[in-house]
């Protein structure tokens, strides 16, 4: 059989499976190593980790999202490649979102960012976690069981981060079909284009355009409004795109982390001896069992830098245009620094030293929130739960069976089916009124359409307002690159082109649209 | 550019160069010192870029937050001059100012 370190991290299906095996037959090369055949080395030491992580200078993070495999748009040359990442940057995958960036524009970016999930905030939103949670699981011990992964995990961190950024409840449901639906980043089979009129940062990047706009001229005290109008650290004012791309990143990239680090924690909730008595009987420990968890299967395997400049990784020379895989899963399990490094052990010393989100300047920002939900929603699992099982007719083979999203960066589970026991004296389901939005109801037949208030998706599934959106702007209604703006009002696209949308053309529209109405009631 | 003196947990005293608008924390951190861990990256939502304060500079900071008090209490080494460096954004008015690293907890 091909030796372990020949074979492909980027689309090898048994990789998949183990990477930690994979890593650890590179390590045995050393902490750096370049692969037979790769064009990339592979950093799999703790400390060598952090000497790239904190290395800002020298490496550049713009190959986050598209990984250490995919070939650069130019061909490097000189000792410093700075100008000419910049002069492509449009080119790479993702090139603009926060995680890429470098320099002043990565510290602009992160400064708006940084406010958003302080202890004091996510204090104030824990009551709605807690309310969310206790429904969901409730629901699930009331069936018996659950297939965890997609009825609780993925819809669950959806619909905390939309309540924590004030994404209007009639659109919170689009949001979660529109994840649920969405590939993980990272895809093993290369499709990882942000692109195409139905993918989720596309979709959902319409609707954030319309948020933006709305908090710019209508400020109401919530996050979209701050960061609607927050100014970079110099005081200028991003650009209203910078802000939609920011928070569709946040909701893309951050919704796969959370709910995979709460499936990489039933796993082992399911499969360690002992463990769930103790965290069902001590709740207090479920912070360090997650700390721990995030060390030995956080959600996060790897991330990917560019050395820009000639420069060093421990006493390796690495040359500018060199492509660094960082294995932060190896570096977590990196016998120099950890001792047992593969078995779980709650209350390391120094436990929070991991890099499972990462380190430097790129480090997870969304960590204080991923924390806290998947901490209380644990708390409720103990709470209405004697016992927490793998469901055995679904995975006859136990953990043997469970399958993993096919991503080089998402380390989480697929799916995973449990058997829920109740707690004695479990009370069945929760007579609060939902918190989890149904399908939004499609707009009432006769209600006034507008440009200001009718998102565009509302007026083309209205026939007549199609037709009247046909003939001011012929040819709009069937443009595939509409699908793009579906979550906008035609007065928040706007904003984005004045010159195709004059207010006359859309007084005109207006016009007809409430004659539409009234002939309707009339 | 303003000027950025840092106490290193060894008590050598350096001069960097800080860039107006970005924070204390921000600018000890990507001059590459290992003393500063500052794991959460300047959400205020840990205690880990805890820095001492040369007390002449006191006047001109920006006043502490309650997120920032409550982490500093989560410190055995909190003083009077206690800050988080990233709650500490460089101005030209705070040229010269002195940090010193605080011990680790």
């Amino acid at each position: 059989m091909q030796p372990l370190v020949e074979r492909d991290y980027f689309t090898d299906y048994e990789i998949l499976k183990d990477p930690y095996a994979f890593f650890e037959a590179l390590r045995e090369h050393g902490p750096i190593y370049q692969p037979p055949g790769r064009d990339y080395v592979v950093v799999t030491g703790f400390e060598e980790t952090l000497e790239v992580l904190r290395n800002h200078d020298a490496f550049s993070a713009i190959i986050g999202l598209q990984g250490a495999a995919a070939p650069l748009p130019f061909t490097p040359h000189g000792h410093d490649i700075t100008d000419q990442v910049e002069a492509h940057r449009q080119e790479f995958i993702g090139g603009n979102f926060v995680v890429n960036l470098d320099d002043t524009p990565h510290t602009n970016m992160r400064a708006l960012i940084n406010t958003l999930f302080t202890p004091s905030r996510l204090k104030a939103n824990e009551s709605y976690i807690r309310e969310l949670s206790d429904q969901m699981v409730r629901e699930a011990v009331a069936n018996g069981g659950v297939e965890m992964i997609g009825t609780i995990a993925t819809p669950f961190v959806t619909l905390v981060i939309a309540d924590l950024l004030g994404v209007p409840q009639e659109d919170r449901r689009l949001f979660m079909d529109t994840i649920a639906k969405a590939p993980p980043p990272g895809n093993l089979d290369g499709q990882n284009e942000i692109a195409g009129e139905n993918h989720p940062f596309v979709i959902m990047g319409s609707y954030f355009a319309g948020y933006i706009h709305d908090r710019r001229a209508n400020p109401r005290g919530d996050i979209l409004s701050e960061l609607a109008n927050a100014t970079y650290p110099d005081g200028t004012k991003p650009e209203l795109q910078d802000v939609v791309e920011l928070g569709m990143f946040m909701f893309g990239a951050g919704q796969d982390t959370s709910a995979k680090l709460l499936g990489n924690a039933m796993k082992f909730i399911v499969t360690q001896p002992g463990l769930q008595d103790q965290l069902r009987a001590d709740p207090k420990l479920i912070p360090a069992f997650l700390e721990e968890v995030l060390r030995i299967e956080g959600s996060t395997k790897q991330t990917a830098r560019l050395a820009r400049k000639d420069t060093r990784i421990g006493d390796v020379a690495i040359p500018a245009g060199t492509k660094v895989l960082v294995a932060l899963s190896a570096a977590n399990r990196d016998p120099a620094r950890w001792s047992n490094p593969n078995e779980l052990e709650i209350d390391r010393p120094k436990i929070k030293e991991h890099v499972a989100f990462g380190r430097g300047k790129h480090v997870c920002a969304g960590a204080p929130l991923a924390r806290v939900e998947v901490r209380v929603i644990l708390e409720k699992f103990f709470e209405h739960t004697a016992r927490i099982a793998l469901d055995a007719s679904k995975h006859p083979n136990g953990v043997a069976d469970l399958l993993y999203e096919p991503s080089f960066i998402i380390r989480g589970l697929a799916e995973m089916s449990l058997e829920l026991s109740p707690a004695p004296g479990f009370s069945g389901r929760s007579d609060a009124p939902s918190a989890i939005p149904r399908a939004a109801a499609p707009v009432a037949s006769g209600a006034v359409l507008s440009t200001r208030e009718t998102k565009l998706g509302e007026l083309l599934d209205d026939s007549a307002g199609r037709a009247v959106l046909d003939k001011h702007f012929p040819g709009m209604a069937s443009d595939p690159q509409v699908a793009m703006a579906k979550g906008m009002t035609l007065r928040a696209m706007q904003a984005f082109a004045p010159a195709q949308f004059t207010d006359a053309a859309l007084d005109a529209i207006d016009a007809e649209l409430a004659r539409l109405a009234s002939a309707a009631v009339h | 550019m303003p000027a950025l003196i840092v106490i290193d947990r060894s008590g050598v005293e350096h001069s960097l160069e800080a860039e107006p608008g970005h924070t204390v924390m921000e600018t000890i951190r990507d001059a590459g010192f290992d003393d500063l861990l500052a794991l959460c990256g300047g959400c205020c939502s840990c205690a880990t870029c805890h820095v001492h304060v040369d007390p002449r500079f006191a006047g001109l900071l920006s006043a502490i937050g309650a997120d920032e008090s409550d982490l500093l209490d989560s410190s055995d080494h909190r003083d009077e001059r206690s800050r988080l460096s990233c709650q500490l954004r460089v101005t030209p008015e705070l040229s010269g100012l002195r940090v010193a690293i605080a011990a680790e907890d």
